[in-house]
């Protein structure tokens, strides 16, 4: 090897190491779980691992906040983060174990679901990793901006065909680690599986009554600015949406379909007594027609590319210059947790729960100065 | 002109001066039109956003490198003399026949994996020395294998571009068989018996027999078939029982490869090995580049650019701006071009039959894996052949190319009625 070769290849390898170094620390940095501050009415807080062992040690053990009333009831469920890619999801269940006062019943909160999927992006999405807010005090506060399924460090290799389990369903590879593709779970399966089993075994040992699935998703996508549910929860649903409508949200509800096997509306309802809920909103962020993908998008969801599809009808929700922002995504998930929650509470007058102090659509967005919309006016409701 | 189209233009310019002007690998142009990309979208030179694009293409990675180490231990241990021999010998008499049983073979992997590139390396260079053999040319024979490919990957049971764009739009996997069967095996035998049947109509045997290298056949005889065997045993193994845990491809590459150093002539192994890496490791670089270039087009805006632009064009030229948009960016990726473009025109043609139209898109995607830079299927064929530009073979397949375009469209077009019949 020539003298000029040694040096190149010296100068390459140490770029290499360089840029090895500098990246492989951001990486592992993210790993790094939020710091969460739950309302002083929280009774315990438990993890995942403790519903299923096999989960302790690994990246997928997760917090749980519970929350008693004083007086007795029925029990519910909040799941966030299920995909960390839809920030709305993770945050509205951060707002409400961050503000909640329960008074009747129990309530389960599980910010981050998928808890792998928080400590990675996913490639050639170009994600934040991070978004930022001041909270009440005027202190930063700054939540992971995940990936949609598990970190394949946490599961590896995904297999050429993902086959559900419980059904026989064939999907792509790579979502066999998508947590929403999972349920009901195996003990004996991989992480995903195991995280799904863990959350069954929550519902069956608590006797959770309602559970609510927090998501997002991109505007062209059909299922958006919807609740779907099992075809057990249709009574209250029905009259939740109802409310919705007359708050002025707009929301559709569809039922869970029969063939779609792994997701929460579907297996939840199946193989659990729980009611299970899933909700969506707009997340331009995560959307195949956006542009410029940054930390400001993912919290205000302006997009000039949404506002021109959406002039061809190629998305499902309105879409203009003001975007969707992170306040209106969360405050339709909170309202709706408020609204299905009443419903049932009604419907299942032997099984209630009730609980204050959670802010609602009105008091997240549609009574805000538009100055304070895409981050601040959310950060102030942080603690 | 938006700044988005103003990054794309510069990216391209930066790439194609880097390849044609400067003359530097494909991988490396990429990565400075990435850095130039980016420059010019106001976001420095963002490392970790040009690492974590590397990081799509690790399994592909691992797959190719592995695929091919399997590929040299059959050629040196003389498997795939053996195998020639002997179909040659068997199904001589009915030459059309048998390049349809061949197309077959070649396609079985595409078929259970989902992937072009391991039915090219594995089955395309099992059935290569007996397509030269039969008289085919090296150029013919190539473009056999790389067709073969990538109609093997979208043929059923496994097409993963159709699992991604069905799953954008929550479209269960759920009767493809029928619609890709259509989509794909008439063309198959098509393509076959337009590039090889003018050469073995009049299969001279006895000619033929006297190039036949016949040493390890006779020598090893059955034990030269066991490396592919095991191959193609652990690969329909875990879709056979879905409870056996999935080795994954590179596993079963190098499973059978190491099988395959005890089935025949002696190999030398770390030669053998260093041999394949080095093959490949050019398209490995251009995987990494590619990763880098679409995360800096995502960041930048560019991606959802080009997509609103192809969604754009107006309902009567939409079909030839998908015939055109998802193999242009399959160049980046099948895969990819399945996602990103697959499911915005999966919802552009709601009023059709959604399961025909997302298999017909698939089918049109998987020519991905014939355009450059990437071309995986015609970079891979080339090299399993022996041609030096692979850019000869996609030249030969345009033909074959533009087909399957037509044939998807008509299919698109008329899914609601097919619909009532498949």
């Amino acid at each position: 090897m020539g003298k000029k070769n040694v040096i190149s290849a010296t100068i390459c390898l140490v770029a290499a190491l360089t840029i090895a170094t500098v990246t492989g620390k951001n990486f592992m940095d993210v790993k790094a779980p939020d710091t969460l501050h739950p309302s002083a009415n929280v009774t315990e807080t438990k993890m995942l691992s403790d519903y299923f062992g096999d989960l302790k040690g690994t990246n997928s053990d997760t917090p749980i906040y519970v929350f008693k009333g004083s007086k007795p009831g029925g029990s519910m469920l909040i799941l966030g983060g299920t995909h960390p890619n839809e920030p709305a999801g993770y945050l509205a269940a951060v707002a409400f174990l961050e503000n909640v006062k329960v008074d009747q019943g129990t309530v389960y909160v599980i910010p981050r679901a998928c808890n792998s999927g928080f400590t990675n992006n996913d490639a050639q999405e170009a994600s934040p990793q991070y978004l930022h807010f001041t909270n009440k005090n005027g202190q930063e506060r700054q939540f992971r901006y995940g990936s949609r399924a598990a970190n394949p460090v946490d599961q590896w290799p995904d297999p050429d065909v993902y086959i559900h389990a419980g059904s026989g369903q064939q999907l792509s590879g790579s979502e066999t680690r998508n947590l929403n593709r999972c349920y009901p779970g195996r003990p004996d399966g991989n992480l995903m599986e195991k995280t799904a089993y863990a959350i069954v075994q929550l519902i069956k040992n608590e006797g959770v009554d309602l559970t609510f699935d927090l998501h997002e998703s991109s505007p062209e996508y059909p299922v958006n600015d919807a609740t779907v549910a099992h075809e057990k929860c249709m009574d209250f649903a029905a009259e939740g949406m109802l409310e919705l409508q007359m708050e002025g949200i707009n929301m559709s509800l569809e039922p869970s379909p029969t063939n779609l096997h792994g997701l929460t509306h579907r297996e939840l309802g199946d193989y659990t007594n729980t009611y299970p809920i899933l909700m969506e909103a707009p997340n331009a962020s995560q959307g195949r027609l956006r542009g410029a993908t940054n930390e400001e998008m993912a919290l205000t969801g302006k997009d000039k590319f949404y506002v021109s599809a959406a002039k061809l009808g190629f998305v499902y929700v309105p879409y203009d210059e003001n975007g969707h922002p992170i306040e209106e995504r969360v405050g339709r998930h909170l309202q709706g947790i408020i609204e299905y929650t009443k419903a049932f509470s009604s419907i299942h007058s032997d099984k209630p729960v009730s609980f204050e102090n959670v802010p609602g659509y009105e008091e997240m967005f549609t009574d805000t100065d538009p100055s304070q919309l895409g981050g601040p006016h959310f950060g102030s409701f942080l603690n | 002109m938006c700044i988005e189209l103003i990054i794309f233009i510069a990216m391209v310019a930066v790439f194609a001066a880097g390849c044609f002007w400067l003359k530097l690998p494909v991988s490396i142009s990429m990565v400075i039109s990435a850095i130039v990309g980016a420059l010019i979208g106001g976001q420095g030179i963002p490392i970790r956003h040009l690492v974590e694009g590397t990081f799509s293409y690790v399994d592909t990675i691992l797959v190719i490198a592995c695929a091919m180490i399997f590929m040299k231990v059959l050629q040196e241990n003389g498997s795939l003399d053996a195998l020639s021999c002997m179909i040659v010998e068997r199904f001589h008499k009915v030459p059309a026949l048998l390049l349809c049983l061949i197309m077959l073979v070649i396609m079985f992997p595409g078929m259970i994996t989902g992937s072009s590139t391991a039915a090219v390396l594995s089955a395309g260079s099992i059935m290569m020395p007996v397509l030269i053999l039969m008289g085919i040319p090296k150029l013919e024979t190539g473009c056999i294998i790389a067709m073969g490919g990538i109609l093997g990957m979208i043929a059923p049971p496994v097409n993963i571009p159709a699992m991604l764009i069905g799953g954008g739009v929550d479209l269960p996997y759920v009767g493809f068989e029928g619609p890709l069967a259509l989509l794909t095996f008439p063309l198959a035998f098509l393509f076959v018996l337009m590039f090889g049947f003018k050469y073995v109509k009049h299969l001279d045997y006895e000619a033929i027999r006297q190039k036949m290298n016949t040493e390890s056949r006779e020598k090893y005889g059955f034990r030269n078939y066991i490396p592919i065997l095991v191959c193609v045993f652990l690969m329909i193994l875990n879709k056979a029982v879905p409870a056996i845990p999935d080795l994954g491809m590179p596993l079963v590459f190098l499973i059978s490869a190491i099988v395959g150093l005890f089935t025949g002539k002696k190999v030398p192994v770390l030669k053998t090995a260093k041999e394949a890496i080095n093959t490949v490791l050019p398209v490995l670089g251009i995987l990494m580049g590619v990763g880098m270039f679409i995360q800096i087009m995502t960041l930048t805006g560019v991606r959802g650019f080009i997509v609103n632009v192809c969604l754009s064009i107006p309902d009567a030229w939409r079909y030839l701006a998908m015939a055109i948009s998802i193999p242009l960016f399959g160049a980046v990726s099948s895969y990819g071009a399945s996602s990103v473009l697959g499911v915005p025109f999966l919802l552009a043609f709601l009023a059709k039959n959604q399961v025909i139209t997302a298999a017909a898109i698939s089918l049109i995607a998987s020519l991905g894996d014939m355009m450059p830079p990437t071309a995986l299927a015609g970079i891979f064929a080339a090299q399993v052949v022996g041609v030096k530009k692979y850019t000869d073979i996609l030249k030969k397949c345009l033909v074959p190319a533009i087909i399957m375009l037509v044939w998807a469209t008509i299919i698109i077009v008329f899914s609601p009625q097919l619909a009532k019949i498949i």
